[in-house]
């Protein structure tokens, strides 16, 4: 009697989780491939990848590193708006609610800002390794130009929420970041009228920020980043093609020579990138792969939250518009354009970034030459990577100059 | 899009109405984005008014500089008159102090000589000149939406 209460009641169990999860545990190679197909959120893997792509120092990791940042961006953020009161001086209130009040406040606060210092850093990180490694050549120039929208995104989004605490850095960060927009030809007036929502810095401004930050931003990144990272399924990763002799296509089939495993001979047409692998370069993405994201998930976190225990996040003094600080400075990753704009608000605000932008956009199809993708500082790209890395040593400098060098007046001092 | 021969006229018909069907969404979607744009400027702003008193000219001594900072602005009372110079950077909006000769901007690091003209750095212009006047009280009025020059200097 008892017995068979206990095994009926196994079996619900079990037929209940069958029918989330479809696939038990995965016991054979059939079973790996088809719980990746099976499963909407796994599906963003291949079943098999190549052992290529698994090496850490093929793509650094950078990628998920920044889609997990941003995964706890909007869990952290969430938790913040139950107590953030997007009004002037409310805001600064919360801030210190969070401080000294709320439970576990101050950490929150400290893990929101520090992913998002991080996620700037390995946003543009990530960059600069597509970059080395030429990894932006056909058939991926257009999730190239996802992820330079995926980059000034990011930087948006930490623009805007500089603004919500409302401290002396967010108000006059922001005096000139729309400032600086109002130095854009033509609209540059009306630009900023439409992000200030008036012509002084109030709570029509922070309002505004705060549905930019909190919704309108986080919705586009969420859009683009299933973009790209479904391009990046699509277009498979980059890296030396270790081509095996071209395949007739058999009464549209794939000739099981070359895919070993069923389930993808589905598909009436591999894409290139399947076609032209060799099969025994790749391994199972259950466990290979995915067992290496969900450690790096795991590093990211918990190193977010040693960082979180034991760093503050700045709060400066309310805003006061009568008082500018000084020196008052940005953001650390707008040191650069702030150093720049020391110079002229023109060259350094509107014209300098807006030929960045454009140059990132059309790089992939400018550079013409096939050569050397899927390998770091490959010698056949010689050129480009020299100009690259020289644009890079200069905005680092540049920063540099900013965080460490400009005392009062922005003049000169020296650090030590 | 196969049309057998004996469907075409009605074909053409079709791709009329269809054309006709996607001139009408793009003038709607056209529509709906100029009205959300309108949408976002305000019809009203509570922002401090242009036009406001600052007190009486007896409220500031002769040959003194006063800085209003919630106004930001300098009141100067000279021999010939007063004027009133902001202390809105001209470069990117940060508050000039007054220190040396002229004004200092933190920010990025602007110098204005006395009358508010760039000495050095980033600023693109003057410091602005407000129009200053007498109300039938006798109080001095600030119009910040009025601009003068260099010149402008209002005897009491
Ligand atoms: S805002 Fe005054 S120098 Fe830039």
């Amino acid at each position: 009697m008892t017995e068979t209460i206990v095994r009926r009641t196994a079996g619900w169990l079990t037929a209940i989780g069958r029918s989330v999860a479809r696939i038990g545990w995965p016991r054979t190679d059939k079973d790996r491939a088809a719980v990746m197909i099976s499963s909407l959120f796994l599906h963003i893997h291949p079943a098999r990848v190549s052992r290529h792509a698994l090496r850490p120092r093929a793509t650094l990791g950078l990628g998920l590193v920044s889609a997990v940042l941003f995964g706890v961006l909007t869990v952290t953020g969430l938790a913040l708006m139950l107590y953030y009161v997007p009004y002037p001086n409310e805001a600064y209130r919360s801030m210190k609610d969070l401080q000294f009040v709320v439970t576990f406040g101050v950490v929150l606060r400290n893990m929101h800002r520090w992913s998002a210092h991080a996620m700037v850093a390995v946003v543009f990180l990530h960059l600069c390794r597509v970059f080395w490694t030429g990894s932006y050549k056909a058939p991926r120039e257009f999730n190239w130009i996802v992820g330079v929208s995926l980059l000034l995104l990011t930087l948006a989004l930490s623009f805007t929420g500089y603004l919500l605490p409302w401290d002396q850095l967010a108000y006059w960060a922001i005096t000139v970041g729309s400032s600086i927009a109002a130095y854009t030809p033509l609209v540059g007036r009306e630009v900023k009228f439409l992000l200030l929502g008036g012509h002084v810095i109030g709570p029509m401004t922070l309002l505004r920020f705060y549905v930019f930050h909190c919704v309108v931003l986080p919705g586009l990144v969420v859009m683009l980043v299933s973009l790209h990272i479904w391009r990046v399924r699509k277009d498979g990763l980059s890296g030396p093609t270790v081509t095996v002799a071209p395949v007739e296509e058999t009464g549209g089939v794939f000739p099981p020579s070359t895919k070993t495993y069923g389930l993808m001979a589905l598909t009436r047409r591999p894409s290139a990138s399947v076609a032209a692998r060799d099969p025994h370069d790749e391994v199972f993405a259950w466990p290979h792969l995915l067992y290496r994201e969900l450690l790096v998930t795991l590093a990211v976190v918990v190193a977010l939250h040693i960082v979180s225990l034991l760093f503050n996040a700045p709060l400066e003094e309310m805003a006061d518009p009568t008082r500018t600080p000084n020196p008052a400075k940005a953001p650390w990753y707008f040191l650069g354009l702030q150093e720049l704009v020391h110079y002229s608000a023109f060259v350094g605000g509107v014209l300098v970034p807006t030929a960045i932008v454009a140059a990132l956009i059309a790089l992939p199809y400018l550079d013409r030459n096939p050569h050397g993708a899927g390998v770091w500082f490959a010698s056949e790209r010689r050129l480009a990577n020299t100009i690259f890395t020289a644009i890079v040593a200069v905005a680092i400098v540049l920063t540099v100059v900013g965080t460490l060098f400009r005392g009062a007046n922005w003049a000169w001092v020296w650090p030590w | 899009m196969s049309v057998t021969p004996d469907r075409a006229a009605d074909g053409a018909n079709r791709r009329q109405f269809f054309l006709a069907g996607v001139v009408a969404l793009g003038v709607s979607v056209t529509g709906f984005v100029a009205s959300t744009l309108r949408f976002l400027v305000p019809n009203v702003l509570y922002e401090p008014p242009g036009r406001f008193t600052i007190g009486n000219p007896a409220d500031f001594p002769p040959g003194s500089v006063t800085f209003l900072e919630d106004r930001r602005l300098f009141v100067f009372n000279t021999a010939e008159g007063f004027y009133g110079v902001s202390s809105v950077c001209t470069h990117l909006g940060c508050n000039v102090k007054r220190g040396g000769p002229g004004f200092q901007c933190p920010c990025h690091g602007s110098q204005f000589d006395d009358s508010g003209r760039v000495a050095r750095g980033p600023a693109p212009t003057p410091l602005a000149w407000y129009a200053l006047s007498l109300s039938a009280r006798g109080e001095l009025v600030v119009d910040v939406d009025r601009t003068v020059g260099p010149d402008f200097r209002l005897r009491v």
